[in-house]
């Protein structure tokens, strides 16, 4: 792919095999709402399109109807209207808001489902209409309309079949402090079954009531707001007991409802912080593990150790891409031949999945991530590292280079700037317990770090490989007498330890930057938690993740600064290796000495 | 560097040769700004408009003064994201290239770096980029957004959307402190009581405030607990967040955003430092209806920005210096107001009829001196800063604004600060 003026693209795998692949694959993965509503009350369709279509004051009273209907096709068309996934197309002069199938031919294109019959949108002769998403202009909103579609959405929200969603509508309404929300709030509690909307119902219901006039029906509010422990009423609380106007028995009602809900609070955030400093740990444990092998038990100073990580955290980017529109790039050489200046460049092809399918990239993204980054740490070993075992410092200058050369390799490939990693859907959101808000991204982190140290534990305890490298890591020497071929096993450990720091990536490019410099931000990190972990003792490496992440979570919340408390942190760790130079597990082998 | 150093001279060598076909006589012009170091990023966007400018005014002609056309050409320097460096080049295009006018910088700290050379050798420099204010040299013109042509719009919006709680966060430098302090200032006075103001504060010995909102270091990389702070600030509705974060700690903070579920149509975020260049590294899905508000968007309806961007990219195409990139480009607020810049010193030039900096001041200090730019109508004040339009937007999910509300031409006030307290106290 080397010559003159290759800078077109140069086309790798065949789209069509690609899409045909997609669309068997596709099956499985789709089937959609939109079908299941083409038994829907037609007119409730024709009054969807209507509100599209028509102007500002019109919306409104069409869109407040709307909201009574509970239908799930009217949910469906203002999640995408809000979205920007809602189209209008213009069909021989008439404009038809249209929703675009999820799924795709063979040239990427897909049907468009109309908006007032659910029927494929075809022309005038019949035949089916199909179009890639670019082809299209999106329905327009702004903030107000957006608001206008929102509290449509809480309306049906108030009936959904998902508590969660319920909750959270009940919650909307409860802080709308409009008095005649308490009717319909009420009206949904007689039907509603499940114990916590009912909660959030009745602190709604006491919330709005806060506004009443008649101060006994004040009292038993904040009374019931106390009971409930309403995070979110503590203000409407404050005021009401500073409200110099209102009666002495409403304002000490609320004064003691305000410290109950404090106290609450108190807790709340107690087990928040404990979570916060686990999810901090567990990506601490997760950036560092694969250093705790190369430079632990192997005792390289692996200064690439965070390009490993970027190397992760772009092959994520890369399936994304495969995943989406395809990916490419071109480089322009800074040199010249016969005047025609040198370069290279790769387009590769995209499936152009959506919706769930398209999600699912990351699942693919990880594995293929430990691998690049093994095979990345394979090569580094082999051209590098094998040459270094018995000169640590050179093998940490020889790594820095090394680190500084794959920085602006991905300069190359990919640009200065960081590049846009999406995540899936179902990392984004959360769910709380005991008020307590719980990411899925931080709980996957959490589940991720447990699951890879299980794995890691597994390999080097249970395995004959295990055995074989905790026996070269040892006594090389000895080892070899014995027969172990160490430069197979150091070749494995360290491509292994490598691929743990490309799924480390992996994860990073869900919660953070990535960027040709980001190796350089989790590098001090990793090297900090494996020398307080104890180098050479991947348990230490453990206990000391958990303990700076919480201890890091445990003073921004005392302090409120997050840098008072990373300073605090910073200075604990230089006391405690004055005091335990070795580490927390500190190992002693010939080896090391 | 040594490399840059000589590919640049060769461009600006090369630019001197073109001029030779033009006619005879020729200006010089001063470019200051990082193309290599951690700014280039960005900066490097302002040296290829400000290129682009040159040439659009060279080939109608030039800079006329009275009779005579005049190209410009132009002495580019790198200040490599080196502040000091920054003060030492402007010194070299002041003394030595004798040059007419500069245009650069970026950073609030490379202006100050470069402030007392300027006024040392009265030079002429023009600053582009969004800044705190409360600054006024007689030797620069700042086409930038003053704070009341950028936060307090946005503010005023908010208040609009019946907006009553408002947390302030930013990176822990000059910019987002005075602008913090301004805002928390502005929303007292618009009876936004001290509680409802998210974020905390320090006071100094005598109990004011002196800093308001909460602060993280650049690069920083874990906002869990600030956004469960912001949430449970957010739990009583009708909140939103001023975000005066820069660089890329704004990733990591709304990935945590659209993790705890706060979505932008119940606690939207306003930011002030991410225009259509910074979004092009988020990811835009997460941040769909989020808010921003500058003097230009990029998908303003207009045609002379229909046609600015049309002439820029077919300029692009054509250009071959180093680092220029091509294709993808996205324009922003910055670029367009250097390109502003250039032609208000034109323009004033042509007006004066002289290069001569105290002469060119003078005409632009007269507040007559006015350029229709991309984002409309900017016409240059007595106190240096420059009347222009703003425009409140909502991030799309393909990385440009949607254009909500615009404020039509604000007056440019870099001293809100002495003003705001003075008002406060009034209101006391």
């Amino acid at each position: 792919m080397w010559g003159a003026e290759e800078k077109s693209s140069v086309p790798f795998l065949e789209m069509n095999v690609f899409s045909k692949l997609s669309s068997v694959l596709l099956c499985g993965f789709l089937l959609h709402g939109l079908k299941a509503g083409a038994q829907e009350d037609p007119r409730l369709r024709s009054s969807l399109a209507r509100a599209i279509l028509s102007a500002e004051g019109e919306q409104q009273s069409i869109l407040g109807e709307l909201g009574e209907s509970g239908s799930p096709v009217v949910r469906e068309v203002l999640n995408a209207w809000v979205r920007d996934s809602l189209f209008a197309y213009d069909l021989d002069g008439i404009k038809i808001p249209v929703l675009l199938d999820d799924q795709s031919d063979a040239q990427g294109k897909v049907r468009a489902l109309r908006v007032d019959d659910g029927q494929v949108l075809r022309d005038a002769n019949g035949t089916e209409l199909r179009f890639q998403t670019a082809d299209l202009t999106a329905v327009d909103t702004d903030a107000r309309l957006r608001g206008l579609i929102q509290q449509t959405l809480d309306a049906i929200a108030l009936s959904d079949p998902d508590p969660n969603v319920r909750r959270s509508a009940v919650l909307k309404l409860g802080n709308s402090q409009k008095l005649k929300n308490v009717g319909v709030l009420q009206s949904r509690l007689a039907k509603e079954a499940e114990k916590t909307v009912r909660k959030s119902i009745s602190e709604a219901v006491a919330l709005l009531e806060l506004g009443e006039s008649d101060p006994s029906k004040q009292v038993a509010a904040a009374n019931q707001l106390r009971r409930l422990g309403a995070i979110g009423s503590v203000a409407s609380l404050q005021s009401l007991a500073s409200r110099s106007t209102a009666p002495a028995e409403v304002r000490k009602a609320a004064n003691s409802a305000v410290r109950a809900i404090e106290d609450h609070l108190a807790v709340v955030n107690f087990f928040g912080t404990v979570f916060r400093g686990l999810s901090l740990g567990s990506i601490l444990l997760v950036v560092a593990l694969g250093l705790a092998i190369t430079f632990g038990l192997m005792g390289v100073i692996n200064m690439a150790h965070g390009e490993m990580i970027a190397v992760g955290a772009y092959t994520c980017y890369v399936v994304q891409n495969l995943f989406g529109a395809g990916f490419g790039f071109s480089v322009n050489l800074p040199f010249h031949f016969l005047g025609h200046p040198l370069g290279f460049g790769l387009r590769l092809p995209g499936l152009n999945a959506t919706g769930a399918w398209y999600e699912s990239y990351f699942l693919f993204a990880l594995p293929l991530s430990f691998l690049t980054a093994a095979l990345a740490g394979l090569v580094l070993e082999r051209t590098v590292i094998r040459f270094l075992y018995r000169r640590p410092l050179e093998s940490l200058l020889a790594t820095w280079g090394v680190s500084l050369v794959m920085q602006q390799l991905f300069r190359m490939f990919f640009g200065a700037n960081n590049v846009q990693v999406n995540s899936p859907r179902w990392l984004l959101g959360h769910f709380s317990c005991y008020d307590v808000s719980l990411g899925y991204n931080r709980v996957f982190v959490i589940g991720f770090a447990v699951l890879i140290v299980f794995g890691t534990w597994l390999l080097l305890a249970k395995t004959p490989l295990g055995l074989l490298i905790r026996a070269v890591m040892q006594n090389r020497d000895m080892a070899s007498c014995m027969g172990v071929r160490t430069g197979r096993v150091n070749r494995l450990t360290f491509a292994f330890g490598s691929g743990l720091a490309g799924l480390a990536g992996a994860f990073l490019s869900q919660i953070g930057n990535v960027g040709p410099g980001m190796g350089q931000d989790h590098i001090v990190n990793a090297f900090m938690t494996v020398v307080v972990g104890g180098v050479g003792s991947i348990v230490g490496t453990i206990f000391a993740a958990i303990g700076v992440g919480a201890g890091d979570q445990i003073l921004q919340q005392l302090t409120g600064s997050p840098v008072t408390g990373k300073i605090v942190v910073l200075v604990c760790i230089i006391f405690f290796l004055q005091w335990k130079p070795g580490g927390l597990f500190s190992i002693r082998s010939r080896n090391l000495d | 560097m040594k490399l840059i150093f000589n590919k640049i001279l060769g461009t600006a060598a090369m630019l001197g040769l073109l001029a030779v076909h033009a006619p005879a006589e020729t200006v010089k012009v001063g470019i200051l700004h990082s193309l290599s170091g951690t700014m280039a990023i960005s900066e490097t966007s302002l040296r290829d408009v400000l290129l682009f400018a040159f040439d659009e005014i060279n080939k109608s002609g030039g800079v006329k003064l009275g009779g005579k056309s005049y190209t410009i050409e132009p002495v580019i320097v790198d200040g490599a994201s080196n502040w000091p460096l920054f003060a030492e080049k402007a010194k070299q295009l002041l003394e030595q290239d004798k040059v007419a006018t500069v245009f650069g910088c970026w950073t609030s700290v490379s202006r100050k770096s470069v402030l007392p050379v300027f006024e040392k050798d009265n030079g002429m420099l023009f600053y582009p980029v969004q800044y705190e204010g409360e600054e006024l040299s007689k030797n620069i013109f700042y086409t930038a957004e003053a704070v009341n042509q950028q936060a307090t719009p946005a503010v005023d919006y908010l208040l609009k959307l019946g907006k009553k709680k408002f947390y302030l966060i930013g990176t822990d430098y000059v910019y987002p402190q005075t602008t913090n302090l301004i805002l928390y200032k502005y929303l007292l006075l618009h009876g936004i009581p001290i509680e409802n103001i998210g974020g905390g504060f320090r006071k100094d010995d005598a109990g004011n405030v002196i800093s308001a909102g909460k602060y993280t270091p650049f690069g920083h990389s874990d906002y869990q607990q600030i956004v469960a702070d912001i949430k449970q600030f957010a739990a009583s509705g009708d909140a939103c967040v001023l975000n005066t974060v820069n660089g890329d700690s704004n990733v990591p903070l709304f990935k945590e955003i659209a993790a705890a579920g706060l979505s932008a149509a119940d606690c939207p975020v306003v930011s002030f430092s991410l225009a259509e260049d910074e979004l092009r590294a988020l990811p835009t899905k997460d941040l769909v209806g989020e808010l921003g508000c500058w003097t230009y968007f990029m998908s303003l309806p207009t045609p002379v920005n229909k046609t600015f961007l049309a002439n820029w990219n077919g300029w692009l195409k054509t250009q071959n210096h180093s680092g220029v990139v091509k294709e993808k480009r996205a324009v922003d607020s910055p670029i367009v107001l250097s390109y502003d810049g250039v032609y208000l010193w034109k323009a004033a030039a042509e007006k004066a009829g002289s290069f001569d900096v105290d002469k060119v001041r003078e005409v632009l200090e007269s507040g007559a001196v006015a350029f229709n730019g991309p984002g409309g109508k900017i016409t240059m004040q007595k106190n240096h800063h420059a009347t222009k339009d703003v425009f409140m937007g909502e991030t799309k999910a393909n990385g440009q604004f949607k254009i909500l509300e615009t404020y039509p031409q604000v007056y440019g006030e870099p001293f809100m600060l002495k003003d705001l307290t003075a008002k406060l106290a009034q209101k006391k």
